[in-house]
Formats: structure tokens, C-alpha cells, sequence
């Protein structure tokens, strides 16, 4: 069987899934699960294989590359409007199959663990709809060949975001932070829009290719604006600062939708964007830059702010943030291929971590407060291990997948000349370390701090929650090893090789790379940031306490108050979020508010006041001119005779001298 | 004096004028209608001077003037019955009360 | 008594200066009777057409109307036209006069004396006639008549030699508008039927 013919039921099954559901779910109310999960199953196996041939070299060669392998299909003609022609078509290339790797299989197991982790809500069946609307979008977007095409599924994840975050709609702070999220969205939306004119008004395409393969007949300033056009887009999808406060509201949606849309999926969408277009970002040199600097100060901010967050999605949510600026950094300094590694393997464990949370959630009765939660390791044992493991790859602790990309990310920046972001990428390792463990202790290990009723009825999840969990804890361990060996010619760059060394040969200059020393400053590297997670690792313990097997440590919340008393600024910063929320507040719902007043005061009195003056001049007028009729004859003829007068006068004075 | 036209005309122009003060002035619809009558004869004045006087008309202003005299007995007729109508109605014949076209 | 006898001595005076002015129009400045008889009739005329227009009781305004008629009647005589002044003695002051007197008297209220004589707008009213009368003797002067000397006296059967050869179809058409004025008049003036009018 040709599988490419099969490539637009990628798209096909999730849109045919959720109209149906949308349709008859109601209907079926418990069994609604059935059509969406059946859809992506045959999604993921078809994605699979075409993942498999891609990346193995049995596909075709892509029109126009001597090195792509890849499949492209062209679907129809969407807009052919003369000069402005936009085909609908897909691209499968070695990018978009990693992102494929992560997309359908995370949807895939995020969709059955829903099936029971949303089994007491009553939109059930609303939930796979929508679930499925979205994976549609999001395959539609890595698959896109058009920007356009890009531009509209990039706008659709963002609404599936909107109804997924106020999923439970009825509840105030859920839908307010759909609406924060949409609107944040909206203004890099913005910036990407504008960058997509750019792009049509400068070269007259807007096909991904094409524009990639002609970006350098540009002039730099033009460049560099599409480029800083373009990565405005990708920091409002991927929460980057300072665009980054809808992410921790959005925690207000299902434990589900936190996992596949805020941890795996749509925030890549922002990072597969700018590895898309890396050429463009080649050229300009000092978006790089900024993309760097934003991505790194994104890190270090959420992971500040993650340290204090007593929620437990929160503090997945900083998490999240911080492993973003990760990738955006890694893109800026020009270590594409460490960006896309840790993409995929951040997919992953993140997944993972969500999920577990929401295990642990359903397990205490949707209590989110960690400082009422505690000692549950013995209690859900499969959730605890599978979370243990997830927390230990994002620590970076190898062998697990966490410890290959993120060391990939800083050795390749130290290298790069970056140092700078090398350096808060090792302090950002440490603090990674420390709060992942942090949340570990409080949840997990020592006492438990609740009402003793929940502590009564805590039990582990269902088999259909659980084992996705452990499905997802195979790769946060294995899939590190398997891309990111053998060191300095990984699988993964040997993969992605093709997809950036256009954009790579443009930045360096084909100059040579130097080779992977072990033994030199590339082994240096791994020992520090080894050992700078650990040290993370060991604070948290003796703060939070530890107990694994023979490792114990007991929790020392005085320790814990005594630090904090002490540095006082820091923690208020990290627990009002820096403020941020508070000035965005401040800057445009008071003073934004204030302008708008403003200008409705001059809509309403002097716009609508010159017009209502328009009709008020004219009825004042009416009414002045109406004292004339009087109805009385007399008052006629006196106006006849002394037209008369006029008339005979003038023609006497004028005509007769 | 009496062999100028312009003394003719002059008096029919004084003539009319006293009528439209006298349309113009008066409060009762009756004398309205008089002045009227004392516009028409200043016409008919004017008109009868001009057969005197030009050399081509002759005959034929006397013969105008008559119409004319015809057609203001027949305004007056008409007018008069109109007011003896309105006045059944409203009981005055004072024009000022005649305004139910007012706005 | 001696109030009413105001007005007539009054116009007896009035009459007694033009009569005067007439007599030394024909003394002393040697103008002919034809001049006389005109500045006769003539202030007649104006005298009587100021008082149709000035006087307060409608009667007195009908008859001052009266003279006024018969006062023209004698300048159309002056002027060569006899049977226009026989018809307008015969048509105005014979049957439009009356026709008015009794308009009036079918018009009439119970407080006739005290009311208002002119309406709020009758100094402009006034300018106004004035202006119109400047303004028509202005033009009047203005303009070259290319007249003959000496006016020419009409002959009636010249005149009726027109009416019934040249102007016969309007003579026809004046008499269907007689018709149905008389047959308009009639219906408008009528009484309702079964009530009191």
C-alpha cells in the first residue's frame, strides 16, 4: 500500500472525528470516546509509518533537494487569485516527522488517559470533540506547505486552546483565562500576520519552500524584519516573554488538555515555526540574537517563579515555560538540531508529568495544593514511579532522555560562543532540578497534610489512566539514548541534517565543526551540568525530604521558612510572578481603560455629537422656519407683494438704470 | 393733463395700490374682497387708458375691459359665496381665525 | 347730534377744495374742462378708495365703494369709452355693490363697532403699497408708450363690430363662466338641507 496517498487522512480522520462527535456525541454520551480515540489511533499508525519511511531514507526525494528525503502532496488550489496563489498541500519532511513522533503519539495517549480521567464530566463527549478539532489543527499546521494554510491552523490551535481552557466554562477564572490566553495569542497572531504580508509583498509566495530556498534574494533589513516578524508569532504561541502570562492561567483547563496542548504540542508549535523557517533566521543574524535572549531570560524567569508556586499544575506550567526558553535559546545561538532533540524528548517527560499530576489530582479528590498533599508514594505506586522518572529526565540526570537534549542545548551554546547563555542555562539547570524535586517531596514523600477523610479514599488511577503513563515513562527514559547517541553524530542530526543545513551553511559559512571531544571540554560540560542537577537535586531533598528505598531524608519546613524569611524580595517576586500579571493589569486594563474611556467620551460627544447636531440644526431650523406658515391668507399676499416690490425693482434698478 | 397717458396709468397704479393695502390691512374677509374689486377696476383703468391712448389697440381695450369686467363679476360671486360658507362654519368673518392650515 | 353731523361737513368741505382747485385749474391756469373733470373725478376717485380701505363699519366702506365706482365710470367717459362706463355703472355699482352689501349684511356679528379694523401687519402692509405705488410710477415713467396725442374716442358700434366678429369665442366662453360661477355661487351659499344655517 502507497502510504502517500494516505497522508490527507491525517487530517481527514481528526476533522471527520470530531464533526461526528460533535454531531451524535451528546447522544452517546458515555461511549463518545469511541469514534475521536479510534480516529487518532489510525492517525498515529499511519503517521508512523510515514515517520518510518522519512526518516529511514525509503521515501522519495523531495522535488528540488538532493538531500530531502520526504513526501509532498498537493491537495487542491485554495485561492488563485492572479498573481496570489495559495496551494493547500502537505510536506512531510525529516522536521515534520519528529514533530509528528511527538504530536500523534502524545495525542494518541492523551486521548485514552481522558477516556477515563473525564469520564464523571458531563461534556464528555464536547471535550473529545474538541480534543479531536485539535488534533486536526496541529497536524494541519507541521504538515502545512503554505503559509497561509500554516497561518489558518496556527489560528485554529489557538482557538481549540480557547475551548479547551474554558472547557469548563461556567466557572469564572476558566473562562477568563480562555479569553487571556486567546488575546495574548492574538497579539503575536499579530506579528505573524504582518510577517506573512511582508513575506508575500517581498517575494510574492507564500509557500514554505519557496520562500525558504529564495530568502536570500532579500535585502537584510527586510530580512530581519520578517524574521523578527515570524518569532513574534512563535513567543505569543510559545509563551515566551513577554507574552508568556496566558500559560499558567491556562492551567485552568483539564489535567488532559494541559498535557497534550500546553506540554507537548501546540507550544511547539512556536519552536517548529521558527526551525521551519530557519534560512530566514540565518540571514538575519541578529534576530538570532534576540531570539536567544528572549528564550534564555524566559527560562530563568519561569524557573524562578516555578521554586515557590504551591500548585501542582503551576508549577508544571513554569516548568514548561522554562524548558521552552531551553529551545528558543538553543535556536538563537544556532543549535537548531539540540532545539528539535529537546522538543521531542520535553514532549515527552512533560506529558508524562502532566499526567501524573492528574493521576495524582483524581487520586486526593481535585485537590491541586501541594501543601495539603504529601506521603502518597506508597498509596499510587504507579503513578509515583512513572512521575519519579519524569522528574528525574527533566532534572537532567542521564541516562534518562532529559540529560542528552538539555546538555546538548548548553554544550552546544558554550561552544557556539554564547557564553552567556550557557551560563543561566546551568543556573536554569539547577533551579530545574531543585523545584522538580520540590513538587516530588511535597506531593509524594513525607507526611501527608490533608484532611484525613481524602487521606481514607486516595486510591491509584484506573488502568486507563495509568497506563499511559507508563507508556510515556518508556521514552522519557530510552528515546535520549537512542537520538542522542552515538555523541557528536547523533541519530537526531543525522535526521534533521537535511531540514537545516541549508539555514546552517548560510550562518557558518560551511565552517568546519570541530569534533566531539569526550575527553575535553565537551566531557567538561557533561560533568557540570551533572553536577549541578544533582546539587538542585540534593537541596531539594534535604528541604522536602526524600524516600526511596534506603534514601531517606525528612522534610525540614522550618529550613524551609528560615530561607525564605531571608531572602524576603525574592520570594514575594517568585510568588506574585515577578508582577508581570499585575503590570499587564495595570498598563492596559487601567490605563488601557483610561485611553479607551477617553476616546469613547470623544466617539459619544464629538463625533456623535456633530452628527446629532446635524439633526438637531436642522429641526431647530424646521421649527423656526415654521412660524412662517400662519395659515392666514393675509400674511401670503404680504409675502407676494413684497416679492413683487423686489422683483420690479431690481428690474427697474438693473435692467433699466 | 387729462391727454397723457401717464397721468392715466399713474392713477390706476395709485388706485391698485390703495386696493392691496386694503387686502393687505383689512381684518374682515368682506372688505378684503372689496379691495380686490378696487384692484380689478385699476386694471381695468390701466387697460382702457391704453385703448385711448395707443394707436393700434382701438377698439379693442374696451372690448378687453368688459371681459374683464365680466370675470370680476364672477370672482365676486364666487368669492362672496365662499365667505357666507365659511362664515356659516366658523361665525366670524374675520380672516384672522381662517388659519386651520397652520403649522 | 353734533357728532354725526362731523362727517358730512367733513366731506362737504373736502368736496368744496376740489370743486375749488377744479374752478382755479380753469381760471387761472387755463386748462380745459376735460383737465377739470379729470382732477375732479380723479380725487373723487382716490378720496372715496382711501375711505373703502380706511373706514371702520363695512356699510359705510360698501358705499364709499359705490363712489369710487361712479367716480371711475366718469373718467372712462373722459377717456372716449362710454359703454365701458355704462357697463361699469350697470355691472359694478348695480350688481357687484349690492352683491357685497348684501354679503355684508348676511355676515354680520353683534359686535360689529369695537372690533379691530387692521390686522398687526398692516404698517408693513403699508410700506408696502406705497412701494408698490413708487415703484409702479417709476416704471410708468420709465417707459416710452409711443402714444398718440390726443386720446381717441371709441364708437360703439366699432366695439361691438369686434365683440361679436373677432372676440367672439371668448364673448362665448366669458358667458359659460358667468354660468358657472352663478351655479357655483348658488352651491356654495346654499343652506344645509333640514338645518338652520
Amino acid at each position: 500500500m502507497n502510504l502517500e496517498s494516505l497522508i490527507p487522512w491525517l487530517v481527514i480522520l481528526p476533522l471527520a472525528g470530531f464533526a461526528l462527535t460533535a454531531l451524535i456525541g451528546r447522544r452517546l454520551d458515555r461511549q463518545a470516546f469511541w469514534i475521536p480515540v479510534l480516529a487518532i489511533l489510525v492517525v498515529w499508525v499511519i503517521a508512523m509509518g510515514l515517520v518510518y519511511e522519512v526518516l529511514t531514507g525509503s521515501a522519495p526525494l523531495l522535488p528540488g533537494s538532493e538531500t530531502t528525503h520526504g513526501y509532498e502532496v498537493h491537495l487542491f488550489t485554495w485561492i488563485p487569485a492572479g498573481d496570489f496563489v495559495v496551494e493547500v498541500g502537505f510536506v512531510i519532511d525529516a522536521l515534520t516527522a519528529c514533530l509528528l513522533i511527538v504530536v500523534t503519539t502524545i495525542g494518541l495517549l492523551v486521548h485514552v488517559y481522558s477516556i477515563g480521567y473525564m469520564s464523571h464530566d458531563p461534556g464528555y463527549w464536547r471535550f473529545f470533540a474538541y480534543m479531536n478539532l485539535f488534533m486536526f489543527s496541529m497536524l494541519l499546521l507541521v504538515l502545512a506547505s503554505d503559509f497561509l494554510v500554516l497561518f489558518v491552523a496556527w489560528e485554529l490551535v489557538g482557538l481549540c486552546s480557547y475551548l479547551l481552557i474554558g472547557f469548563w466554562y461556567r466557572k469564572r477564572s476558566a473562562a477568563l483565562a480562555a479569553k487571556k490566553a486567546f488575546i495574548v495569542n492574538r497579539v503575536g497572531d499579530v506579528g505573524f500576520a504582518l510577517g506573512i504580508m511582508l513575506i508575500f509583498v517581498s517575494l510574492g509566495t507564500l509557500d514554505i519552500r519557496e520562500v525558504i530556498h529564495e530568502a536570500g534574494t532579500l535585502e537584510p533589513t527586510t530580512v530581519l524584519v520578517i524574521a523578527l516578524l515570524i518569532f513574534a508569532g512563535a513567543m505569543g504561541k510559545s509563551a515566551q516573554f513577554p507574552l508568556h502570562v496566558w500559560l499558567p492561567d491556562a492551567m485552568e483547563g483539564p489535567t488532559p488538555v494541559s498535557a497534550l496542548i500546553h506540554a507537548a504540542t501546540m507550544v511547539n508549535a512556536g519552536v517548529y515555526l521558527v526551525a521551519r523557517t530557519n534560512p530566514i533566521f540565518a540571514y538575519a543574524e541578529s534576530a538570532l540574537v534576540v531570539v536567544a535572549a528572549i528564550g534564555i531570560f524566559t527560562a530563568i524567569l519561569a524557573a524562578s517563579i516555578a521554586m515557590t508556586q504551591t500548585d501542582i499544575k503551576r508549577v508544571l506550567a513554569y516548568s514548561t515555560l522554562s524548558q521552552l526558553g531551553y529551545m528558543f535559546a538553543a535556536f538563537g545561538v544556532g543549535a537548531w538540531t539540540a532545539a528539535i532533540f529537546h522538543l521531542m524528548t520535553h514532549g515527552f517527560f512533560k506529558g508524562l508529568l502532566f499526567l501524573g499530576s492528574g493521576s495524582v489530582i483524581h487520586a486526593v479528590h481535585e485537590e491541586q495544593d501541594m501543601r495539603n498533599m504529601g506521603g502518597l508514594s506508597n498509596k499510587i505506586p504507579i503513578t509515583y514511579v512513572t512521575m519519579l522518572i519524569g522528574s528525574l529526565a527533566i532534572a537532567g540526570i542521564p541516562p534518562l532522555a532529559g540529560f542528552f537534549s538539555k546538555d546538548e542545548i548548553l554544550g552546544e551554546s558554550l561552544k557556539l560562543g554564547f557564553v552567556w547563555v550557557w551560563a543561566i542555562g546551568f543556573i536554569v539547570a539547577g533551579l530545574t532540578a531543585f523545584y522538580m524535586f520540590r513538587l516530588m517531596g511535597l506531593t509524594f514523600w513525607g507526611a501527608f497534610r490533608g484532611p484525613k477523610e481524602i487521606w481514607d479514599k486516595v486510591h491509584e488511577s484506573a488502568p486507563v489512566m495509568t497506563i499511559p503513563l507508563i507508556l510515556l515513562a518508556i521514552p522519557s527514559v530510552l528515546l535520549g539514548m537512542y537520538l542522542g547517541l552515538p555523541l557528536g553524530a547523533s541519530r537526531i542530526s543525522e535526521w534533521l541534517a537535511p531540514v537545516f543545513e541549508e539555514g546552517e551553511a548560510i550562518l557558518h559559512g560551511g565552517a568546519e565543526e570541530p569534533a566531539y571531544a569526550l575527553f575535553g571540554i565537551d566531557g567538561v560540560l557533561i560533568i557540570a551540568s551533572v553536577t549541578i542537577a544533582t546539587l538542585g537535586l540534593v537541596i531539594a531533598w534535604r528541604l522536602f525530604g526524600v524516600t526511596i528505598g534506603p534514601l531517606r531524608m525528612p522534610e525540614r519546613p522550618e529550613r524551609v521558612r528560615e530561607l525564605t524569611a531571608r531572602a524576603p524580595f525574592f520570594y514575594r517576586a517568585s510568588l506574585n510572578k515577578w508582577w508581570f500579571d499585575d503590570l499587564y493589569h495595570l498598563l492596559f486594563m487601567v490605563i488601557g481603560g483610561k485611553i479607551a474611556a477617553a476616546i469613547w467620551w470623544f466617539d459619544r460627544e464629538v463625533i456623535d455629537g456633530t452628527v446629532n447636531a446635524v439633526g438637531g440644526v436642522t429641526i431647530d431650523a424646521g421649527r423656526g422656519l415654521r412660524q412662517i406658515q400662519t395659515g392666514r391668507v393675509q400674511n401670503y399676499a404680504l409675502g407676494i407683494a413684497i416679492g413683487f416690490i423686489v422683483m420690479a425693482a431690481s428690474y427697474l434698478l438693473l435692467a433699466r438704470g | 393733463m387729462s391727454d397723457s397717458l401717464d397721468a392715466y396709468l399713474v392713477l390706476a397704479g395709485i388706485l391698485f395700490a390703495i386696493g392691496s393695502f386694503g387686502f393687505l390691512a383689512r381684518r374682515n374677509a368682506i372688505s378684503m374682497l372689496m379691495s380686490i374689486e378696487l384692484m380689478l377696476n385699476a386694471v381695468n383703468l390701466s387697460i382702457v387708458a391704453f385703448g385711448a391712448f395707443i394707436p393700434g389697440l382701438g377698439a379693442q381695450g374696451s372690448v378687453i375691459a368688459l371681459m374683464v369686467m365680466a370675470v370680476a363679476a364672477a370672482e365676486a360671486t364666487v368669492g362672496l359665496a365662499i365667505v357666507i360658507a365659511i362664515y356659516r362654519n366658523k361665525r366670524t368673518p374675520l380672516v384672522d381665525e381662517y388659519d386651520s392650515m397652520r403649522q | 347730534m353734533v357728532r354725526r353731523l362731523i362727517p358730512i361737513v367733513l366731506g362737504l368741505a373736502i368736496l368744496g377744495v376740489v370743486a375749488g382747485i377744479a374752478a382755479a385749474m380753469i381760471v387761472f391756469l387755463g386748462q380745459d374742462w376735460g383737465d377739470a373733470l379729470f382732477w375732479i373725478f380723479a380725487a373723487i376717485m382716490l378720496g372715496s378708495g382711501l375711505l373703502v380701505v380706511t373706514m371702520r363699519d363695512i356699510i359705510r366702506c360698501g358705499l364709499a365703494m359705490i363712489v369710487c365706482f361712479g367716480a371711475l365710470a366718469g373718467i372712462y367717459v373722459i377717456l372716449g369709452a362710454p359703454l365701458i362706463a355704462a357697463a361699469q355703472v350697470i355691472v359694478y355699482i348695480g350688481a357687484i355693490s349690492v352683491l357685497i352689501l348684501f354679503a355684508i349684511m348676511l355676515t354680520q356679528t353683534k359686535d360689529a363697532p369695537s372690533r379691530l379694523v387692521f390686522q398687526t401687519q398692516a404698517i408693513p402692509a403699508a410700506i408696502a403699497s406705497v412701494v408698490i405705488a413708487v415703484v409702479l410710477a417709476l416704471a410708468i415713467a420709465a417707459t416710452d408708450w409711443s402714444e398718440a396725442a390726443q386720446r381717441v374716442r371709441v364708437a360703439t358700434d366699432a366695439m361691438s363690430q369686434l365683440l361679436f366678429d373677432q372676440f367672439v369665442l371668448p364673448f362665448e366662453i366669458v358667458s359659460v363662466l358667468l354660468l358657472a360661477a352663478v351655479i357655483g355661487g348658488v352651491f356654495l351659499a346654499k343652506r344645509e338641507p333640514g338645518g338652520p344655517s
